[in-house]
């Protein structure tokens, strides 16, 4: 009887653990969405299985499709205005070029990183017989009295083999996406840094905020919701789509890069990490006109959505829509330390913007 | 009930969500370890910064059979003894690795760092920008991470500036606070070690690589080797010792403080360190792939060396042998005149945070350490 009682109990914790984590995969917390998300390799070019890990999670009912580019995109309700929020799925990362007989693997780097930072630190090559793990080469006279500087190319890893055959025989092919090891410092409830939250972030706060919104209720407007490729590397995707998409405000879902640090100057590109979402009205490729900058305080101020307005850095999707007679208006969390192996993000800003993203959604005039 | 389990499942979930290492979690297993590579996993999370190894101490001792009798210096090196017989063979390796210590904590909330030490390699400091780190404070292990100036905000000055002439100045640890009363309140305290974020990478091969990996290999080596000898008639008199403090010089000496406090304790006839050195750097460094490493402090017969080499024919092992290798431990040993040799485990990329070391080559010298004990031929 005993025995029997103890096996029922094992069986109602083994469904209970089933349901848990049933519901955990079916998260719909950005933060949540955030953690899982950022792990997923997608370098520009190869975002593959990020799209496929946002098109299994979003709303019920909606059509996804992809373009030619493999933008992942739906639209929901009709007619003017039509508002587009796009997000990028794409990370800085490298490929795979060619093998030295040592066994070493050179990599194309594709920019965007501080080149030392990347010496003598672990990357995974995905290969399509699985992950396959490295050390980038140090310097050759790394550990010389003066030795010279870590150079940008070539990049070269180690992944243990000794001769070209062995590097591919782990199924290390020319092209395939290299990133970096990624790891996940939490510095505190709510705050953590990792490679790739620009832009996982805004991926996950405009998949939160699509979860949140009756798709079937959207009416006297068009709202689209955009997943784009190779933003990293040219705003490519957003291109592609701006050649079949014409609204008339698109919002880009992105990185606001802060100043938020002790290392940097504070004269622009200051918005406080924990502040609230960030109104990106002028970065290195566009300029908001203030009336519109002003709906999107006001909306904010109605619903209680903590938001700063700053100026900062770098180009956004939006943008390329702009010449097409779209509004860009940035929607941003502030991200610290961007383009590092430890981008910062605090839980605040991304819940801020997540409700931001709905708010204009619904509410937008 | 359903609360009960509902904790139990959300720790549960909790723990396999973590993502970050966890190294002050103890474990309540406490069984015998003989294998090299199982007490590496073990003990490789765990931070051991020079002159605070007490974490590593306590995880050492933890791993080792019940009831073994340890005794401690008041540097923190861990001492075992085995059985009642007359002093012979002391096998030692160092517990501590390289790292930094909190040196101030600016009003915005972030650490600044010195070093209480020199850097394995000169360009180390530059390790720490752009990557997470482990604070060690009195309340636990905090992850940060070493503060980056954002890339599209770089000019070209600071850029060259971070290539080339980095210095201490211009590194700060984040913690995730706002203020020094927030840093403080997390339980940092000026000293607390920082130190390298424990990542252990798997390589083909059979190799592996992480910050500190070759110091950590030998320890385990070690521990795994005392595991399989205590109890055992044979290793009566053996004494083992996981060095605290070898990174800082004796006063007026040029070797390891760790390694002279040991000798002064001891008083040791014939020593066996287990250490690591650079591979694959030159033609005359020994070479990844090749086995472990042997040197010896003075040049002459050798009763250890023969121990040494003895096992390593028994057991089927190669060796590299070298001349004219020295290491700051060995000097205080073979300046006392002691019978003393190295048996070292050769790492590639040596002194970086990913130091690659093959897994074979810790069993390897686990065994060795072993079949030279049982053998008997150091009395």
């Amino acid at each position: 009887m005993r025995e029997r009682n103890r096996g029922t109990g094992y069986r109602a914790l083994f469904f209970l653990i089933l349901w848990a984590a049933a519901a955990s995969a079916q998260t719909t917390s950005d933060w949540d969405l955030l953690r899982q998300v950022v792990l997923v390799p997608g370098i520009s070019g190869q975002e593959a299985k990020v799209m496929d890990w946002i098109e299994a999670r979003l709303p019920k009912g909606v059509e996804a499709k992809r373009d030619a580019k493999n933008n992942l995109f739906f639209s929901a309700g009709q007619g003017r205005p039509h508002l587009l929020f796009v997000a990028h799925a794409d990370e800085l990362g490298m490929t795979v070029e060619s093998f030295t007989p040592q066994g070493t693997v050179k990599l194309r780097g594709r920019g965007g990183f501080l080149p030392q930072a990347c010496e003598a630190r672990p990357f995974v090559i995905h290969t399509s017989k699985g992950p396959v793990e490295g050390v980038m080469l140090p310097r050759p006279d790394y550990d010389a009295r003066a030795p010279k500087p870590f150079s940008l190319e070539p990049y070269e890893l180690y992944v243990g083999a000794s001769s070209e055959a062995e590097a591919k025989a782990l199924g290390i092919e020319a092209g395939d996406q290299v990133i970096f090891k990624k790891k996940t410092a939490d510095l505190g409830p709510g705050i953590m840094a990792t490679r790739a939250v620009d832009d996982r972030a805004g991926c996950a706060s405009l998949l939160a905020a699509a979860l949140t919104v009756d798709w079937s209720k959207i009416k006297g407007r068009t709202v689209t919701c955009a997943w784009s490729v190779e933003e990293e590397v040219g705003l490519n995707g957003a291109a592609e789509l701006a050649k079949t998409m014409k609204p008339d405000y698109v919002f880009a879902i992105d990185t606001f890069v802060s100043t938020d640090s002790p290392v940097e100057n504070k004269r622009f590109g200051y918005a406080r990490l924990g502040g609230g979402a960030v109104l990106r009205a002028l970065d290195s490729s566009n300029l908001v006109p203030k009336d519109e900058l002003r709906k999107v305080i006001g909306l904010a101020a109605r619903r209680n959505i903590p938001v700063q307005v700053a100026n900062s850095r770098g180009g956004n999707d939006g943008s390329v829509f702009v010449a097409g007679g779209a509004v860009d208006i940035p929607l941003s969390w502030p991200g610290a330390h961007a383009h590092s192996f430890v981008e910062k993000v605090d839980r605040r800003d991304l819940a801020a913007l997540t409700a931001l993203i709905r708010a204009v959604i619904m509410e937008f005039e | 009930m359903k609360s009960t389990l509902g904790i139990i499942l959300a720790a549960a979930l909790t723990s396999a969500a973590a993502t970050g290492p966890i190294p002050g979690r103890a474990k309540p297993a406490a069984r015998p370890l003989t294998d090299g590579l199982a007490v590496l996993e073990a003990i490789f999370p765990v931070p051991s910064m020079t002159g605070n190894e007490e974490r590593l101490a306590a995880k050492i001792r933890q791993l080792l059979p019940g009831g073994s009798a340890f005794d401690r210096d008041n540097l923190g090196s861990l001492y075992l003894k085995l059985g009642p017989g007359e002093p012979a063979l002391t096998v030692l390796a160092a517990m501590d690795e390289f790292g930094y210590v909190v040196s101030g904590i600016t009003a915005d909330g972030y650490l600044t760092v010195d070093r209480p030490t020199a850097p394995p390699v000169p360009i180390y400091d530059s390790f720490l920008i752009g990557h997470p780190v482990l604070v060690s404070s009195n309340r636990g292990i905090l992850h940060g991470l070493g503060v980056q100036p954002a890339m599209h905000v770089l000019t070209k000055e600071r850029r060259e500036q971070l290539a080339s002439n980095l210095t201490l100045d211009m590194i700060f640890i984040d913690v995730g606070a706002r203020s020094e009363a927030e840093a403080r309140a997390k339980g940092v305290e000026i000293l607390d070690p920082v130190t390298q974020w424990p990542d252990l990478v798997s390589l083909a091969n059979g190799r592996m690589a992480g910050p500190a990996l070759g110091q950590k290999a030998a320890c385990a080596a070690l521990a795994a080797a005392a595991s399989g000898l205590v109890g055992t008639e044979s290793a009566a008199g053996t004494t083992f010792v996981w060095m605290a403090q070898t990174r800082l010089s004796a006063r007026g000496e040029r070797a390891s403080l760790g390694a002279v406090r040991a000798r002064n304790k001891i008083a040791p006839k014939a020593v066996l360190l287990l250490d690591v050195v650079a591979a694959d750097r030159g033609e005359k460094s020994p070479v990844l792939g090749g086995g472990p490493v042997l040197f010896q402090g003075q040049e002459g017969p050798s009763a250890v060396r023969e121990a040494v080499e003895s096992a390593a024919k028994e057991k089927g092992l190669a060796l590299q042998v070298l001349t004219g290798l020295s290491t700051p431990a060995l000097s205080a040993f073979a300046a006392a005149g002691i019978d003393a040799v190295v048996l070292a485990l050769p790492a590639k990329f040596a002194g970086t945070p990913s130091e690659v070391i093959e897994k074979k080559d810790v069993q390897a010298v686990a065994d060795i350490v072993s079949a030279a004990v049982a053998s008997g031929r150091v009395k």
